[in-house]
């Protein structure tokens, strides 16, 4: 095996399970996930001379991938969604207008972290592309805003804005979910 | 402090995300002590970060994904050896009937070339940059609309030129961010903007003179000025001269429309 091949595979292929869970959720489709995630690779391994060793590997192939798929897939696959995004902000709008009321009680809640959730994955599928990807990337995947904005080519200003709204906007389809699921009130300070 | 006007916004996220100072940090504790919407919207977003988004399933990657890859990169290591192959057997095969000279000359030629850009021309090289920033392959340093920012990357990278970052605006082209790159071993500035309908440019600006470029019939004259035309692959590849540093926009947009933002952004020197 060549040391291309042996280079390449050392540094990108650990980052498969990450590249193929984002693509089923930008995609919605396994086939189409499959698909963009070997053209990744192998577009990958075509130009791996352009990527520097020691930088992030996984932020490089989300960047390929992220290309791809918008120049392949996202126009021809975009799905009308469920609700408006007006209508959500309007939502979340009147729960943080009434933080006193125990229906808006929110919090976090140790141990819940392990749970399954369905609600959660749809509500992400139906969140509009622009706030969803940002939410992918730093949240799911731990890329740091800077990274994610390479990824995106945008600034790191407008990753900052679009993840605070698509984390609201995840909270108002949720809230009704999270609810149900008994929450508590712990409203501390400490970030 | 509950009014509108006083609330954190998207200041509770960088709270939140550790993207402030200390002493911002102190205040905006000391403002969720006193504020029940702030530490509600706070508990949201913090719910959806730590809580939410943490409950998504993970899919174990399919077992027929990982053969396929395995597959596809053992094609492409195929295809890049036969090429090589069939490259060194050309190279060998003119060096059997000429003279030392050429051989000596060829041999110059392989020390100089970087090895991965397999002697490309330099519009070949240009093009290749563009379809590696389309493709996603050659991802910019910095990400704006700012020229001047894009222009003080390059000064802070101590390129041996005068980088001068057009303003497309008027053409409706906006300024994406740049890169200090390299082309055919020679440092280059790179920057990119995005036009109508999402069409892109790439350009770049580089120490070098228009004679170091291979002979093409599509050489035209506006302003004074030589523009030097070159297509790659559906890429339109335009060069001129400023001074010592060439300049050329790279873009698969309609030809004559990239070689038109050429004639209104070349200065002459």
């Amino acid at each position: 095996m060549s040391w291309k091949r042996e280079a390449f595979e050392a540094a990108a292929l650990p980052f498969m399970r990450a590249l193929y869970n984002t693509a089923l959720r930008l995609t919605r489709e396994p086939a189409d996930a499959a698909d963009l995630v070997q053209e990744t690779f192998l577009r990958a391994y075509r130009t791996f001379e352009h990527f520097t060793p020691g930088s992030n590997c996984k932020a490089w192939l989300f960047t390929i991938l992220y290309s791809i798929f918008t120049n392949q897939y996202h126009q021809a696959k975009r799905r009308p969604r469920m609700e408006s995004v007006e209508e959500l902000e309007e939502r979340f709008h009147q729960f943080a207008h009434a933080p006193e009321d125990p229906a808006s009680d929110i919090t976090t809640v140790v141990g819940w972290g392990s749970r399954w959730s369905p609600e959660v994955e749809r509500a992400l599928r139906q969140l509009p592309e622009d706030f969803r990807t940002p939410l992918l990337l730093v949240d799911v995947e731990g890329l740091s805003y800077e990274e994610a904005a390479s990824v995106l080519g945008c600034a790191v200003g407008t990753v900052g804005s679009r993840l605070f709204r698509g984390r609201k906007l995840l909270f108002a389809m949720l809230q009704d979910y999270a609810h149900q699921a008994g929450y508590g009130k712990d409203t501390s300070p400490d970030p | 402090m509950t009014d509108n006007a006083s609330h954190l916004g998207a200041t509770l996220q960088d709270f939140l995300d550790g993207r402030l100072d200390a002493a911002r940090q102190a205040e905006v504790r000391a403002h969720l002590e006193g504020c029940a919407q702030c530490r509600g919207e706070l508990e949201a977003v913090r719910w959806v970060r730590d809580v939410a988004l943490k409950q998504l399933p993970t899919q174990d990657v399919p077992p027929a994904l990982a053969a396929r890859v395995a597959a596809a990169l053992n094609a492409a290591h195929e295809q890049t050896e036969r090429a090589g192959g069939r490259t060194v057997g050309r190279r060998w095969g003119r060096w059997a009937g000429a003279g030392a000279l050429l051989a000596a000359a060829a041999v110059a030629f392989l020390l100089v070339v970087k090895p991965g850009e397999g002697g490309a021309t330099l519009p070949e090289a240009a093009a290749r940059d563009f379809t590696a920033y389309r493709d996603g392959t050659l991802p910019l340093a910095l990400h704006t609309s700012d020229g001047a920012a894009v222009e003080a990357l390059f000064v802070s990278a101590g390129l041996p030129f005068t980088t001068r970052v057009f303003d497309l605006g008027m053409m409706h082209y906006q300024l994406q961010g740049g890169l200090v790159h390299r082309l055919r071993g020679r440092p280059s500035a790179l920057y990119v903007y995005r036009g109508p309908e999402g069409s892109e440019v790439v350009c770049q600006m580089f120490p070098g003179r228009l004679a170091e470029l291979p002979r093409t019939a599509d050489v035209r004259e506006h302003d004074g000025i030589a523009f030097h035309v070159y297509r790659v692959e559906g890429v339109t590849l335009v060069f001129w001269q400023e001074g010592g540093v060439v300049c050329v926009l790279a873009s698969d947009a309609e030809s004559e429309a990239v070689i038109r933002l050429a004639y209104a952004k070349a200065v002459r020197v």
